[in-house]
């Protein structure tokens, strides 16, 4: 039995479990003795103080010594509908996580490809794809800041060495300045999705492409027809959580620009953490927090819900 | 015939455009490491230094403790990737394959908790760990990143697993393979370049992990090496360029070290073994 | 929601009374206080110690041991440590930082612990930048001023006589930075990449004050005394083509660079940067301190001191105060400013450094600016870093940027402050 015929499974989802009907109730416990452990500090480390700040929202609580607040219903949602500042950061928010994860994807993919191809120096390129990683975003923040330097940094040099303009203000230009920071983000995420990605090409049974190429599929076939297929669930799954991450990556952003130039680069996670710590108004910034997750979560269900539509429709084939 | 000759050099060239992108910051860090303090706030841009000044390196490890953070770092990020590949294996694999409310009450645990802002659960959070006894600990730090990196591991081994074909496993079963049997000798191997992602993430995310550590340790000996590297910013915003660039460079050592080691578990070759026969 | 409250108020409550429980049994031995230190560089980090050593030696029954934290990442760490009730004992930071942290009641009244004749010692413009409600919630220890630093074989080359008196005028450095101004040099570099900072600070030159009230009933006024500075900075950099245009982007240090080059011939730092110009500069390069800058209302400029607060909710208030009191003798004071290169808070150890270094290049004018430092609305105004961050340095940055006209600047800081308290 070679997998060559079976690319998928053959029969629709709910198949399998018409079958193990009277198992399913040993398949639940099985199911909850195997997630157990992960429950307990799940609920008391991320689930009870999740669900503190959260009810925040729901009052006028302040950071200060005495606390002395009550339950204010959703007054700090109708203040939030009228607060132009942070629209405009969500704007700027989803404009540079949508543009952050697209490029990530679209590098990573490239780069996984390529350390998938059998080329030389391999090994060495792989090691430095994870390069990013091993530094913390201050060292990143403080590494940028010297190469995109306008009259000391090397990018510059570079350019006016083969005669293009070399004083081009990267991070203090108003319309370079959010472009740049992109290009760090990119590189920032470049080791996470070029890892995801390949350890899904790398699951891909050989077969699958020697019966593809058998078939007479070139290189372009074969990437459509077999590799993004597979890679599917996966791609899904690291977009998503890049889209979260780079949604809330605000300290990169803050160290390089400070949310300026004309803050053109104010996120909304920036916009909150102002809220809550320098204002203190702890209970309005849980608002804002509340509605972030709605919106986020809300694109993130229908990007996700259109995936697995489309998976199922290709199980069906 | 003339697109195959032309793809291995456009394949070279993209690979070493990637190579620059990568690595030459990190070349650059190194530059600077080397530079003196005149040289670093002068407008020369050399990639190697006008004079070489190692006693940045001497003086990123006198200041503030630099290894001995490295070594907590270590300690944290080492046992909370354990904890994570050893809770999240099984209970990715549940997320992955049932459908229903478990599932969907897992989904929104995840993304709830990764999108919700950091700073609005800190004080729930620091009041909780105080209450166990475990704020400004090392041991309490390690659970709160194995908390906080789960649903990312989650989320990612689940993805994994999905793309393992079911009917693998129903051809195992139906080979009379008992499901323990089954996860073991089918499903795990075929994980395994996942399960090595997954735990580098794992690593990674704790080992740069900032915004926790800041908060939650008070006692300098506790402190990890993000907030030791931090500490070379001064006020007004007063950067010793040239100690951080060296701490930075040592500090990347051990995550370079582990990721060479780790490159080859990258690669499968397991799966086309395992299916053949 | 009524029920989470009960919980977490339950959960601190439980907190306490386990804190409680734990202090009152271990009474009998020595006090232990934790003093929070953000020194960064090692000169300052080895004179804190030495302090701290001092004291210790004499004072067996109270020990004070420090706990080094960074600069950067010390607010997050304070508010959520004070909010928790895990404060240290002896907090060190700066007026701008700990003003609001007296606002919400954690830091204790220094007045009643500390001497008159300390509080005597500082000038009056300094202790009311760090006095809330008539609380002197903090002691001030150490200052820095925006100077300027000139090249003078630059201003030679130029012909312009090097300004001598107690002060100089803002219009004299325009003068001088249009006659410098040739062959390829700038006459200013000025790193204005965080402009509100340098705006609000330099105001009361001008008869600023950008804010009304204190608190939450603050209000901004943007009138002729704030404009005049944004006003003059970009006549100098887009009618007399004086300032480098770069360093406008920059960060202060970033502008020094230039200035090491030849590309300046002048620019304003903070007076700290004195020590990193001797270290940093060319050999043979000739740099001064220019008399400290006077505008129509006189050279004054807003104090935002590094301080040495007590917590309130330590157990041992009295002790801490008394190790602040120590701190900050005339003698520690001067030993910490000299490492730190940075002015000394009281007058007893301004005076002292004067006689130590008085002779060192640009000491004198540096420690002379340090009369000038006076306290500021700002720093009492609750949503001033809410204003700061998203109104103001947007609208000072397109306004050196040339996409916005003054009108447009005193507009975007007025709606906007509006917009963050409607």
């Amino acid at each position: 039995m070679t997998l060559a015929a079976h690319t998928r499974a053959p029969a629709p989802a709910p198949a399998p479990r018409k079958r193990k009907g009277s198992q399913g109730r040993a398949r639940r416990r099985e199911a909850i003795t195997l997630v157990m452990p992960s429950l307990i500090p799940i609920l008391v480390l991320s689930v009870a103080p999740l669900v503190m700040g959260l009810a925040l929202a729901f009052t006028d609580a302040r950071l200060v010594r005495h606390p002395d607040y009550g339950f204010t219903g959703i007054d700090n949602f109708t203040r939030l509908a009228e607060n132009g500042f942070f629209w405009d950061s969500l704007r700027i928010g989803l404009i540079w996580t949508v543009g952050v994860t697209v490029l990530q994807l679209a590098a990573a993919m490239g780069l996984a490809l390529l350390l998938n191809s059998g080329l030389r120096l391999q090994g060495l390129t792989r090691v430095l794809a994870l390069i990013p990683w091993a530094m913390p975003p201050v060292v990143v923040a403080i590494m940028w800041q010297m190469i995109y330097s306008a009259n000391g940094g090397p990018l510059n040099a570079f350019l006016g060495s083969i005669g293009l303009p070399g004083d081009i203000d990267w991070l203090g230009d108003f319309t370079t300045a959010l472009p740049a920071v992109i290009v760090v983000g990119v590189w920032v995420g470049m080791p996470q999705t070029t890892v995801t990605l390949l350890a899904g090409l790398q699951q891909i049974p050989q077969d699958l492409h020697e019966a593809a190429s058998v078939d007479g599929a070139g290189a372009w076939r074969r990437f459509t027809a077999v590799t993004w297929p597979s890679l599917r669930p996966i791609i899904a799954s690291i977009t998503s959580l890049n889209f979260i991450w780079n949604f809330n990556s605000f300290s990169l952003v803050y160290v390089l620009t400070e949310g300026g130039p004309g803050g053109k680069t104010m996120v909304p996670v920036l916009f909150i953490y102002l809220e809550a710590f320098k204002n203190r108004n702890i209970g309005y910034a849980a608002a804002m927090g509340l509605v972030l997750v709605i919106i986020i979560v809300a694109l993130l269900a229908i990007y996700l819900r259109s995936q697995f539509r489309d998976d199922n429709a290709g199980r069906g084939r | 015939m003339t697109v195959r000759a032309l793809l291995r050099p456009a394949q070279y060239l993209a690979l070493a455009a990637y190579i620059l992108f990568l690595g030459f910051p990190l070349l650059w860090l190194i530059s600077a490491s080397v530079k003196s303090s005149g040289e670093l706030n002068s407008l020369s841009v050399n990639l190697l230094p006008e004079q070489w000044h190692w006693d940045n390196y001497a003086d990123a490890l006198d200041r503030q403790g630099l290894i001995h953070s490295a070594g907590n770092s270590l300690v944290v990020a080492l046992v909370s990737t354990a904890l994570v590949i050893v809770i999240a294996l099984p209970a990715s694999y549940v997320l992955a394959r049932l459908k229903g409310k478990v599932r969907a009450a897992g989904v929104g645990w995840i993304l709830t908790s990764q999108v919700f802002p950091v700073v609005l659960v800190i004080l729930p959070l620091f009041l909780i760990l105080r209450t166990l006894g475990l704020a400004d600990s090392l041991a309490g730090l390690t659970l709160v990143h194995t908390t906080y990196t789960l649903p990312f591991a989650l989320w990612m081994l689940q993805g994994y697993v999905t793309a393992i074909p079911v009917d693998l496993e129903e051809a195992g079963a139906m080979d009379g393979a008992g499901r323990w049997t089954v996860l073991r000798r089918i499903v795990f191997p075929l994980l395994m370049p996942g399960i090595v992602a997954t735990a580098m993430f794992s690593f990674v995310s704790s080992w740069n992990e900032f915004f926790f550590a800041l908060v939650l340790l008070q006692s300098p000996e506790n402190y990890t090496l993000p907030i030791t590297l931090n500490m070379f910013i001064g006020g007004e915003g007063k950067v010793a360029l040239g100690p951080l660039a060296a701490g930075a460079v040592l500090a990347a050592i051990p995550s370079i070290v582990f990721f060479t080691l780790l490159r080859r578990r990258l690669t499968s070759g397991l799966m086309a073994g395992a299916v053949k026969g | 929601m009524k029920s989470r409250r009960v919980v977490a108020a339950a959960l601190a409550a439980a907190t306490s009374l386990v804190l409680a429980a734990c202090s009152g049994s271990g009474d009998d031995g020595p006090v232990t206080l934790k003093f929070q230190s953000l020194s960064d560089q090692p000169a300052a980090i080895a004179a804190t110690n030495k302090i701290v050593d001092d004291w210790n030696t004499t004072h067996p029954d109270v020990q004070v041991e420090v706990v080094q934290a960074g600069w950067d990442g010390v607010y997050d760490k304070l508010i959520t440590q004070l909010n928790a009730g895990s404060g240290p004992d002896i907090i060190h930071y700066e007026a701008a930082g700990v003003v609001p942290f007296a606002r919400d009641g954690y830091l204790a009244d220094l007045s009643s612990y500390l001497p008159d004749a300390k509080k005597a010692d500082v000038p009056r413009g300094v202790l009311d930048s760090v006095t809330v409600d008539g609380e002197l919630i903090a002691y001030p220890t150490e200052l820095q001023s925006y100077v300027v630093f000139a090249n003078k074989a630059l201003l030679d080359k130029a012909g312009v006589a090097v300004p001598s008196g107690p002060t100089m005028t803002w219009d004299q450095l325009r003068d001088i930075a249009k006659a410098t101004t040739r062959d390829g040099v700038y006459g200013l570099g000025w790193g204005l990449s965080s402009p509100t900072a340098a705006m609000v600070a330099l105001a009361p030159g001008f008869g600023g004050k950008y804010f009304d009230g204190t608190g939450t009933d603050a209000n901004v006024s943007i009138g002729q005394g704030e404009m005049a500075l944004p006003r003059l900075v970009d006549g100098m950099a887009h009618q007399d083509n004086s300032i480098l245009p770069v360093t406008l982007t920059q960060s202060g240090a970033k502008a020094l660079a230039p200035f090491y080059a030849g590309q300046t011939a002048m620019t304003i730092q903070g007076s700290f940067q004195a020590a990193n110009i001797a270290k940093d500069a060319p050999d043979g390069f000739d740099w001064i301190v220019l008399p400290p800058l006077a505008g129509p209302a006189g050279p004054a400029q807003a104090a935002n001191p590094q301080t040495l607060s007590v917590n309130k909710d330590s157990d041992h208030v009295e002790e801490a105060a008394q190790f602040v009191d120590f701190f900050t003798s005339t003698e520690n004071l001067a030993a910490l400013n000299e490492a730190d290169t940075l002015i000394p808070a009281t007058t007893s150890a301004r005076d002292a450094l004067s006689a130590k270094l008085g002779g060192q290049n640009g000491w004198p004018q540096i420690l002379a600016s340090g009369e000038h430092l006076t306290s500021a609305p700002y720093l009492f105004v609750d949503k001033y870093a809410q204003w700061k961050d998203t109104v103001a340095t947007p609208a000072y940055q397109k306004f050196l940027g040339g996409e916005i006209d003054a009108n447009g600047l005193s507009n975007e800081l007025t709606e906007g402050w509006k917009s963050i308290n409607r």
